[in-house]
C-alpha cells in the first residue's frame, strides 16, 4: 500500500540545513492501522505530509499503491490525493462559511461527481458519523468532537483506501477523543488503511502497529503481538 | 464548477465584507471615472452616421494665399465654387449648406417674434443625412431651382409655433416672408454635428431649414464662420459673393469607389480649370473626405478629452494597484483554506480558476457600482459644460454599461493575477498544521 525506501527530507534556508527525515524506510500494508509517535520536531508531520503528497521528499523512493509518486506533476498528485487519500487534521480544518453538507461535498466536487450522486454520498457519510440531521449547520454551531466527526465524514466521502490523521484527538477532551478513536477503528475494520500521528501513548498502544520516530529516523516499529510479548 | 466558484466568491465576500467592499469601491471609482471620459470620447469621437459615413464626402479646395505664411486651407467653399459644384454634379445627391439667423413672427399674438438659427441647404440634404421626419418631408430639387419659399422645422420649433401638431402646408412668417412648411423633423442630434463642424461641432441642430439659394436671393443674415484670403473687389453683396471668401459647406453622396473616382476626377478637372484662371494656388493633399476622414482632418475630437482620458486612465491604474494590494491581503489570508482544498484534491489550476472567478465577481460588483459613479460623473460634466455645448448625447447606453462591467471584470482579473499566483503557490502543509 505505502512503501517508503531511504526517504530523506531536508529543509534549507540561507544559513541552516535541517534534516527532517533521514534514511526513512517504511512499508505499510493494506488494512493496517499504524500509529506514529515521537517527541515534537522529530519528523512525524513531515512524514505524514510526504505520505499525503503535500510535500515532496528530498531523496529516496516513495511508492503509493505501487506507483512511484516522485515523478508525478501537481495535477497528478492532486488527483491521487483526491482519489486515494483522506486527511484528518488536529484542528479539523473545516471551512467556516460552508455548512456541513458543503464541507463534506468538497472532495467530490474536485472529482467531478454528478450532483445527485454527490448528495447521496455526502448524506451517507454524514449519517455514518451521526450528523446527517445537522447537515445545514455551520461548523461553528458544532462542538469540537462533532466538528472532528464532520472532518472524518469529509475524509471518507471519497472512499479513500488510505487515511492520514494528524493528531485527530489533540483538540478533544478524553471522552470525545474516545468516541473519535472508536470511529477510526470501525473505519479501519471496514478495510481502510490508517496512519495516525499522535502524542498520546495510550491511544498509540491500542493500535495494531506503532512506529516511534526520533530525529527523523524510525527507532522502533512494533506490532501488537510483539507489544503483547 | 463555474457557479460553485461564484458561490464561493460571494461567501468569501461575506466573510471579509470590509476588505471586499474596499476593493469594490476602488474598482468602482477607477472604472466609473474612466467610463465618464470614455463615454465623452465614445460619442465625441464616434461615427455620427455609421450607415453611410463612407459614402458622404466633403470637398476641400486648394484655397489660400501662398504669400501668407502658415496659411491653412479653409475647410469651406466660396459661393462661386459651391454654385459651380451644385450645377456640375447633379448626377449625385449633393448639398451646399450654411447657417443663417432670422426673425420668426408667430401666428396670433400670444407669442412675440423671436430669432431662430436656420440652415440653408439643398433639397438632397435630408435624404443624404437620413434626417428623420415626424410629419411631411423636405422639398424637391425644383424648389431649389425655383427658390420656393419652403421650410422644414425642427420638432422643438414646431412645438413652439404649432403646439406640436402636423403643420405641413401651414404658413410661417420668417424674415418678413411667407414660407410654407413642407415637413417637421423628428428628434435629430448627430454628435458630432458632422455636416458643419466649422460652427460648433457639438452645437444643437438648427431650427429651420430653407433652400440654400434663398440666403442670397432673399438676403438673409448669414451666420457662421467666414474665411477670406483676398479682399473683395468692390462693395456690396455681389462683390462678397465673387470674393475669395469661404463660408459654405459642401457635401456629396458617392455610393461606391467608382463614384468616388469619377467625382474625384471631376473635382481635379475643376481645380485645374480654376488654376488656369489664376485661382487655387495652394495645393492640398486631399480634396474628398468621407465623414470620418473629415472629422479627423478637422480635429473635431477635442485635445482636452485626450488629456482627461489619460488622467482617468492613471486614476484607474492607481485604483487597480490598490486592488492588487487588497487582493493580495485577502488571498494570502485564505492560505489555510487553500491548503485544505489542496489536501482534498484541488490542483493549482483549479485553485487559480476559483480565485480568478472571485476576482471577477469583485470586478463585476465594482462595475455595477461603477455605472452609478459614471452616471453621477456625467451629470457633473453636464453641469460643468452644459452651457458650452449640447450634452444630451452624453448618456450611459446599454453598450457603455456592458463595457463598464466588462472592463471592471477584466481589470480586476488582471489586478488579481499576481495575488492569485502567490496564493496558489503556498506550501499547504505549513497552513494545515497552523490553521
Amino acid at each position: 500500500m505505502l512503501k517508503m525506501t531511504h526517504i530523506t527530507k531536508v529543509f534549507r534556508t540561507d544559513v541552516v540545513e535541517t534534516h527532517a527525515l533521514r534514511d526513512f524506510s517504511l512499508h505499510v500494508a493494506e488494512g493496517e492501522f499504524v500509529t506514529v509517535t515521537g517527541p515534537s520536531g522529530c519528523g512525524k508531520t513531515t512524514f505524514l505530509n510526504i505520505a499525503g503528497l503535500l510535500e515532496t521528499a528530498s531523496g529516496g523512493q516513495y511508492l503509493l499503491d505501487g506507483e512511484d509518486v516522485s515523478a508525478l506533476n501537481d495535477y497528478q498528485r492532486a488527483r491521487m490525493r483526491n482519489q486515494k487519500i483522506g486527511f484528518i487534521f488536529q484542528s479539523f480544518n473545516l471551512m467556516p462559511d460552508l455548512n456541513l453538507f458543503d464541507n463534506v461535498d468538497v472532495p467530490l466536487r474536485y472529482r467531478g461527481v454528478k450532483a445527485a450522486e454527490r448528495k447521496e454520498r455526502v448524506e451517507r457519510a454524514l449519517d455514518a458519523v451521526g450528523l446527517l440531521s445537522r447537515k445545514k449547520h455551520l461548523p461553528a454551531q458544532l462542538s469540537g468532537g462533532q466538528q472532528q466527526r464532520v472532518a472524518i465524514a469529509r475524509a471518507l466521502v471519497g472512499e479513500p483506501r488510505f487515511l492520514l490523521a494528524d493528531e485527530p484527538t489533540g483538540n478533544l477532551d478524553s471522552n470525545t477523543a474516545e468516541g473519535v478513536m472508536e470511529l477510526l477503528h470501525e473505519i479501519n475494520n471496514n478495510g481502510t488503511t490508517i496512519i495516525m500521528v499522535t502524542h498520546d501513548v495510550v491511544l498509540a498502544s491500542r493500535s495494531a502497529r506503532n512506529i516511534q520516530i526520533l530525529d527523523g529516523r524510525i527507532i522502533d516499529d512494533r506490532r501488537a503481538q510483539q507489544k503483547a510479548a | 464548477m463555474f457557479f460553485y466558484y461564484v458561490r464561493l466568491a460571494l461567501l468569501s465576500y461575506r466573510r471579509n465584507p470590509v476588505l471586499s467592499s474596499l476593493m469594490v469601491l476602488a474598482v468602482a471609482v477607477g472604472i466609473g471615472a474612466y467610463m465618464v471620459i470614455f463615454t465623452m470620447n465614445y460619442y465625441m469621437g464616434g461615427d455620427p452616421i455609421p450607415q453611410k459615413s463612407d459614402q458622404l464626402h466633403h470637398i476641400q479646395f486648394d484655397y489660400g494665399n501662398p504669400d501668407i505664411p502658415n496659411f491653412e486651407p479653409p475647410p469651406q467653399l466660396t459661393w462661386i465654387d459651391a454654385t459651380a459644384m451644385l450645377e456640375q454634379t447633379t448626377a449625385y445627391p449633393r448639398t451646399a449648406t450654411s447657417k443663417f439667423v432670422a426673425i420668426i413672427e408667430p401666428p396670433g399674438n400670444e407669442v412675440r417674434p423671436f430669432f431662430v438659427n436656420g440652415r440653408g441647404n439643398s433639397a438632397d440634404f435630408f435624404s443624404m443625412f437620413d434626417v428623420p421626419f415626424q410629419y411631411g418631408s423636405g422639398w424637391d430639387r425644383s424648389a431649389d431651382v425655383n427658390r420656393d419659399l419652403v421650410v422644414v422645422l425642427s420638432n422643438e420649433l414646431n412645438e413652439r409655433l404649432f403646439g406640436g401638431r402636423d403643420s405641413t402646408g401651414e404658413t410661417l412668417v420668417m424674415h418678413g416672408m411667407n414660407f410654407t412648411v413642407t415637413g417637421v423633423m423628428d428628434r435629430w442630434q448627430p454628435a458630432p454635428k458632422f455636416y458643419d463642424v466649422n460652427n460648433g461641432s457639438f452645437d444643437p441642430v438648427e431650427e429651420a431649414y430653407i433652400p440654400w439659394e434663398l440666403i442670397i436671393s432673399q438676403e438673409l443674415n448669414r451666420s457662421g464662420s467666414t474665411n477670406c484670403w483676398q479682399a473683395p473687389e468692390g462693395t456690396g453683396l455681389q462683390a462678397f459673393l465673387n470674393a475669395e471668401c469661404a463660408w459654405i459647406q459642401f457635401w456629396v453622396e458617392l455610393p461606391d469607389a467608382d463614384a468616388r473616382s469619377d467625382y474625384s476626377m471631376l473635382v481635379d478637372n475643376y481645380v485645374a480649370e480654376q488654376r488656369s484662371l489664376g485661382r487655387m494656388r495652394m495645393p492640398v493633399e486631399q480634396r474628398l473626405f468621407n465623414v470620418n476622414e473629415w472629422m479627423i482632418e478637422q480635429e473635431v475630437h477635442p485635445d482636452e478629452t485626450r488629456i482627461l482620458g489619460a488622467l482617468a486612465g492613471m486614476l484607474l491604474a492607481v485604483c487597480l494597484l490598490n486592488t492588487v494590494g487588497l487582493l493580495l491581503s485577502k488571498f494570502l489570508g485564505k492560505a489555510g483554506e487553500i491548503g485544505v482544498r489542496q489536501a482534498l484534491g484541488a490542483h493549482r489550476g483549479s485553485l487559480f480558476i476559483q480565485h480568478l472567478i472571485e476576482a471577477g465577481v469583485i470586478g463585476a460588483i465594482g462595475g455595477v457600482l461603477g455605472i452609478g459613479v459614471a452616471a453621477l460623473g456625467l451629470e457633473g460634466i453636464k453641469v460643468l459644460i452644459g452651457s458650452l455645448l449640447i450634452t444630451e448625447w452624453m448618456r450611459l447606453d446599454l453598450t457603455v454599461m456592458a463595457l463598464t462591467i466588462a472592463l471592471a471584470i477584466v481589470s480586476t482579473i488582471i489586478a488579481g493575477l499576481y495575488p492569485i499566483w502567490r496564493a496558489c503557490n503556498i506550501n499547504p502543509s505549513v497552513h494545515l498544521k497552523s490553521q
